[in-house]
């Protein structure tokens, strides 16, 4: 038989859940079902929809492909300055997303400082375009996959990377074989993460890359572009963000999240 | 935990008093609910008023027309709404109802560009060139469904929709996108440019083919406090509020 609970945190938790829940559960109450397909047309949801699984995805594979070395740079590099650079790289965890967007904005944008250089050599501009949504969800979304990381990496036992390397193993064969393996199940709850941000993202996005439907309007920039025409449009495509992302959360997460 | 406790409770104790409607006789708390156009103006308007009226205190919310009307709908936490679209206002008008609607001002469109002017725009034709990239407010935005109009007056809107790279959620943000130098070009409203100053360049849209929006202002339907309601309304339309009004780029009522 298992212990019961204290009643007062049955309570307290029951209260939690029910704080996150009743949104979720008021857009299914006021959706507008009797009209579903009209409002699903009417809002351009498969175009929105479409593009915000691509741009979730590809800042979801950059963050990896750069977070996951930096994880490993914050976790057994040792240098002066380290925990500024854990600091600088949590920052957009905490800071309002519309200021990443700023600050993507001064520096990449057309006439910002590395911006500025892109657009007058290369004929590169970012701004207004899906590559902006992509570099401005990846500004927000990638330093969950490096937390993850490298919390996973601090609790490894060095002793089977130091074996390794004493057999011979150069450092990059070691930590493709040895570390990323014995990583990967923080590294892909991170990643989930990661994804599950970047699907949500929308203040650095319209700052930074615009709202233009088929470009740069993701799921949540459509949203808030429906709410000013059709209401009732605005839940239905806040139901489907829900669903989507409940049924891939719930799908990956006890596996992944290392809480099974 | 006990000094926790304190704080939150402090938290929770201002939180209430900021949105109760209960003002007390000696002080009442005005919440005037405005287009974001008129931030500039309105924030004048208000100090004026609130040293001409010490017991009165006047608090603004600046948005989107259509979203303060839903808002005030769905929240009711409004005395004055002032609307710039008279669509925005016929909603409130009949749900939950206004009292004393009047035109106050009018506000015209202009094109405005960055300083520099990078992609050459000299009249609204220009808008359609190949090439441009032109921010406009979304469709449903006031401003944005009266730039739509003028262009379509223009003989101009499928042209230069396909140079539209970005749909804003409100005038500033169409401004923001030029004062940061990453759009070409953008339509807002003649006040956007006296706020933004030298910021950005402007150009004229002709009469001929320009909107007028007209500005309502009204009390708010089960507003505890009209007499005070009232009286804001009156300092909008009186000779300070007009004069005010005509320095941040407005035209009189029509």
């Amino acid at each position: 038989m298992r212990a019961r609970l204290p009643l007062v945190i049955v309570t307290l938790a029951s209260l939690g859940a029910a704080f996150v829940l009743l949104p979720v559960v008021a857009l299914f109450v006021r959706a507008p079902w009797s009209r579903l397909a009209g409002a699903l047309s009417g809002v351009g949801a498969s175009t929105a929809l479409r593009l915000s699984i691509e741009v979730s995805l590809a800042a979801t594979a950059i963050s990896v492909a750069v977070g996951v070395p930096l994880a490993w740079v914050l976790a057994r590099g040792e240098f002066p300055g380290r925990s500024l650079l854990r600091a600088a790289v949590v920052l957009p965890i905490v800071l309002p997303p519309v200021v990443g967007g700023v600050g993507l904005l001064v520096a990449l944008g057309r006439s910002g400082v590395v911006g500025r250089w892109l657009h007058d050599a290369l004929g590169i501009q970012l701004t207004f375009t899906t590559a902006g949504a992509v570099v401005a969800t990846t500004f927000v979304s990638m330093p969950l996959v490096v937390l993850a990381t490298e919390a996973g990496l601090r609790g490894l036992d060095l002793r089977y990377e130091r074996a390794a390397a004493a057999m011979g193993g150069s450092p990059w064969y070691v930590f493709r074989r040895v570390t990323l393996p014995m990583v990967a199940p923080q590294l892909a709850a991170g990643a989930v993460l990661t994804w599950a941000r970047a699907l949500g993202e929308f203040g650095a996005t319209i700052t930074f890359a615009g709202n233009l439907a088929g470009r740069t309007q993701t799921m949540p920039l459509a949203v808030f572009e429906a709410r000013q025409i059709d209401p009732g449009g605005a839940i239905v495509l806040s139901l489907i963000l829900v669903v989507v992302s409940v049924s891939v959360l719930v799908a990956l997460g006890g596996r992944l999240t290392g809480l099974r | 935990m006990r000094k926790t406790v304190a704080i939150a409770t402090l938290l929770v104790a201002a939180g209430c008093s900021g949105t109760s409607r209960s003002g007390s006789a000696a002080s009442s708390a005005l919440t005037v609910f405005a287009a974001s156009s008129l931030t500039a103006a309105f924030e004048r308007i208000g100090s004026d008023f609130a040293a001409a009226n010490p017991g009165i205190t006047v608090t603004f919310n600046f948005g989107s027309s259509t979203d303060l009307a839903s808002q005030i709908q769905s929240e009711g936490t409004a005395d004055v709404f002032a609307s710039a679209s008279g669509t925005a206002m016929d909603a409130v008008a009949s749900d939950p109802g206004v009292a004393d609607r009047t035109d106050f001002a009018t506000n015209r469109l202009v094109i405005v560009t960055p300083p520099d002017d990078p992609a050459g725009i000299s009249s609204i034709a220009d808008l359609a060139k190949p090439g441009v990239q032109l921010v406009l407010a979304a469709k449903g935005v006031p401003v944005g469904d009266y730039a739509r109009q003028a262009l379509t007056s223009a003989g101009l809107l499928s042209a230069a929709m396909q140079n539209v790279v970005s749909n804003e959620d409100d005038d500033a943000s169409v401004v923001a996108k030029i004062t940061s130098g990453e759009a070409d070009a953008g339509i807002v409203y003649a006040s956007d440019v006296a706020t933004a100053g030298n910021t950005v360049r402007s150009v004229t849209i002709p009469t001929a083919v320009n909107v007028v929006a007209s500005y309502p202002i009204a009390v708010v339907a089960g507003s505890p406090q009209t007499e005070a309601a009232m009286s804001f309304l009156n300092e909008v339309i009186g000779v300070t509020g007009q004069a005010t009004l005509k320095d941040s780029g407005f035209g009189p009522a029509a």
